[in-house]
């Protein structure tokens, strides 16, 4: 058993408890509350004077799979060879080792869980998955969801590696979404076999991983995580998700203002960003710190996203900091690094808030979570403190 | 209610109104004459002094697909990664927002319905979409039309891309045609598959979205919208479409002159242009003459800028140029309006002032055909979208 005493416990869902108790035991949180008794016995966290939050939730990032500060050596986000690869999975390719420096930034800052996804090299790049960032000796045991959506990536990064570089489709953003609903179609066709040959085994087609992995975003059991800066470009995206009935979140939104109210009727989540960083392409020249508010004010669903490492995952709180500042109520910011990235990434049930039954993922801190002076103090990740002791 | 009041009415199809009246609701016009009555309570434009007339209609442009200015970043018109790409769906690269520059000069030129294609790369370049110019926050919502057309380039462009520089078929005129050729006969043998699999749904043929999308030309639900400057090669092409039994419409034409008999006597339209620069050799017999040639024989035209290859803002400029040339007046502003407005299959909404159309309207200061004139007002859907 172990007591956190004395902290501004911030829920997220249910409110700010002030000098409260959490009791945390075999990795769950047990109880919270400003009456909590501390059993006798229990190890107790004085955290008087603290701020105590849930885990950071990163919903879109590349830590493990593109290690940081190695270069080429460490670099497996993208098969930039076929510009189709459903059947690549974000997990065979990730260091899970403390050393990894990505990781180890994300665990320092109190990210404690994360959706690691192929690059956006190719139209479809592979599997993603969702891991807790307490070091582990292999991938396996940090993963909390797998696979957790297929990356999908549309506009100028598959133009340019395959049309302009590699002189084969997609040149254009047609041949993008064409591509995209070939391979769907193919699925489809596949699938159709499979159920023919439910009568006839004689007719069953040969297993192809490539169209297993389609069949799972066909079956809804995943959705597609759709890269588009764009406004026409999410729109292409979701043209396609209604034609063959799927489902798909929208990562990066760099143009969500321009399109907010549109895609909030969708009922589309987005997970904004990355935005701590400059434009460094033309798809990109609209990104502001202003389009969380517009997102939200329009009643978008929607997560902040380093990108990491395409920009630092240390950044997280900070990147939620710009976005107050632009008009960001400071509740929905807090929300879009916790409760809601962790309901865009289906494991809600387990995290992103401070509540009985939850996995004991939390964060102390000095001060406010948006204050760029305060220190993270300690980090917890399934009731055990990992940074900080 | 809206009411545009006092202005000469160039109604396009049923003649010329001299201080007349258009009623407008819910973006489409009500009632246009000369003893209109305006109901209590209605907004007035007041045109007196003005013209007023429909809303351009540019049958064969690439704006939104090509973005101005932009270059490589906004240039989704041609996937020269195939020469037959039936599949590509001009719909999936196009940027709806306002401040897309071709659509905006579009807008402000008082061009309100245009026709995208895909380039010209392709012998098989995908399908084109017929959108009103008013923006949009996605361009779902610019659709009159979708999908209006097959894309089909004969000529120099696909020798180019594919022979040339790629060394792969076509490096001829005989590969262009054995292409297109090649692919409406995969369509038609797919579509035997199915209709034999509707007796033995395990015959069913895999679904394939490029024949997929050759079905609606073979069925002649849309026409080849074919790309060629010389006479043989639209004669190649409809060659072709009659051993097929597809419908054609003649997109450039520049060799109009050269084979307008023949074409008339084909029923095919023309949609011609661009004509302010010969840039190749196919290319070279470009004259401001070839409309009237054409129109004296017969055929039906529609004047193309083929913008962004040239600016949409000179779409009423070309015609002046034409009717300088021998084009009659009357035809000129036709081939902007509602000739271009019936080729693409659109001429029960748009394209003249006609009570029940969409109240798409181009309020000028003067002469259509004068480049002194100015545009003062631009209405789509009976909104008023931009006001000198």
């Amino acid at each position: 058993m172990l007591a956190i005493k004395g902290g501004r416990i911030l829920t997220v869902t249910k409110g700010i408890i002030e000098e409260g108790v959490i009791l945390v035991e075999g990795g769950k949180i047990v109880e919270v509350g400003r009456d909590v008794r501390i059993p006798e016995g229990a190890e107790v966290i004085d955290a008087t004077g603290k701020v105590v939050m849930p885990g950071l939730v990163e919903a879109h990032c590349h830590i493990g799979i593109i290690e940081e500060s190695v270069g080429w050596a460490g670099s497996d986000g993208n098969e930039a060879t076929d510009p189709v690869t459903p059947h690549l999975r974000a997990i065979d390719a990730i260091k899970a080792n403390a050393d990894e420096k990505g990781l180890q930034a994300a665990l320092e800052t109190g990210v404690t869980t994360a959706q690691i996804l192929p690059g956006s090299a190719n139209v479809i790049g592979g599997t993603g998955v969702v891991v807790k960032t307490a070091p582990k000796t292999t991938v396996d045991e940090m993963v909390l969801r797998n696979p957790s959506g297929l990356k999908v990536a549309l506009g100028e990064n598959p133009r340019r590696v395959y049309g302009q570089g590699l002189k084969r489709m997609p040149a254009t953003r047609m041949g993008v979404a064409a591509l995209l609903r070939e391979w769907l179609v193919k699925a489809q066709n596949y699938m159709r076999k499979k159920e023919l040959a439910k009568k006839d085994p004689s007719k069953m087609p040969d297993k192809d991983l490539k169209l297993e992995t389609l069949q799972l975003v066909l079956e809804g059991k995943i959705p597609l995580r759709v890269h588009a800066h764009r406004a026409d470009d999410i729109a292409t995206a979701v043209r396609i998700a209604e034609e063959f009935g799927i489902s798909l979140s929208w990562e990066h939104a760099t143009e969500g203002h321009r399109i907010a109210k549109w895609i909030a009727s969708k009922g589309v989540p987005a997970v904004w960003g990355p935005s701590l960083m400059g434009r460094p392409k033309w798809e990109m020249r609209e990104l502001n710190f202003e389009t969380p508010k517009v997102l939200h004010e329009a009643g978008v669903k929607f997560a902040i996203q380093t990108d990491a490492v395409g920009s630092g995952i240390r950044f997280l709180p900070l990147c939620a900091a710009m976005a107050v500042k632009h008009g960001l109520p400071w509740e929905a910011a807090l929300k879009a690094v916790t409760i809601t990235p962790a309901e865009i990434l289906g494991v809600a049930d387990r995290l992103g808030s401070i509540e009985r039954g939850k996995d004991a993922d939390l964060r102390i801190l000095s001060g406010d979570p948006f204050d760029p002076m305060t220190e993270v103090e300690m980090v917890i990740v399934d009731g055990e403190v990992l940074v900080g002791r | 209610m809206l009411a545009i009041k006092g202005g000469k009415i160039l109604t396009i199809t049923q003649g010329t109104i001299e201080g007349g009246t258009i009623l407008i609701e819910d973006g489409k016009i009500l009632d246009v004459g000369v003893d209109v009555q305006i109901p209590e309570g209605a907004e007035v434009i007041d045109a007196t002094g003005k013209v007023v007339m429909p809303g351009l209609v540019e049958a064969q442009c690439h704006l939104g697909i090509v973005e101005e200015s932009i270059g490589w970043a906004g240039a989704d018109s041609d996937e020269t990664t195939d020469p037959a790409t039936p599949q590509m769906r001009v719909i999936d690269g196009i940027k709806a927002n306002a401040d897309e520059g071709g659509l905006r000069a579009a807008l402000e030129t008082g061009v309100t319905t245009i026709q995208v294609l895909p380039g010209s790369g392709n012998v098989i370049a995908g399908t084109a979409a017929v959108l009103k110019t008013a923006p949009k926050t996605v361009v779902d919502e610019m659709v009159v039309r979708n999908p209006s057309g097959m894309k089909i380039t004969f000529g120099d462009m696909p020798r180019r891309v594919y022979g040339q520089t790629q060394k792969k078929t076509p490096s001829t005129r005989m590969g262009i045609a054995g292409i297109l050729r090649e692919w409406l006969v995969k369509a038609q043998n797919y579509m035997r598959k199915k209709e034999v699999a509707k007796e033995d749904p395990s015959k069913m043929p895999d679904k394939d979205l490029k024949l997929e999308a050759l079905e609606p030309v073979l069925r002649g639900e849309i026409p080849l919208l074919a790309h060629a400057h010389r006479a043989d090669d639209i004669a190649s092409v409809v060659r072709v479409a009659e051993e097929f039994g597809v419908k054609v419409v003649w997109h450039h034409a520049t060799e109009g002159h050269r084979v307008a008999e023949w074409v008339a006597r084909k029923g095919i339209p023309a949609v011609h242009g661009p004509a302010m620069r010969r840039g190749t050799w196919e290319m070279r017999e470009m004259s401001f003459k070839t409309a009237k040639v054409l129109h004296d024989a017969g055929v039906k035209i529609a004047i193309t800028t083929d913008a962004t290859s040239q600016a949409i803002r000179l779409l009423p400029l070309v015609a002046a140029l034409y009717v300088k040339n021998g084009l009659p007046r009357d035809v000129a502003l036709r081939a902007m309006t509602i000739n271009p407005a019936e080729i693409l299959g659109i001429a029960d909404r748009v394209g003249s002032i006609e009570r029940g159309k969409d109240a798409d309207l181009r309020i000028l200061s003067g002469d259509p055909l004068n480049i002194k004139s100015k545009v003062e007002m631009v209405l789509i859907d009976g909104k008023v979208l931009y006001s000198a």
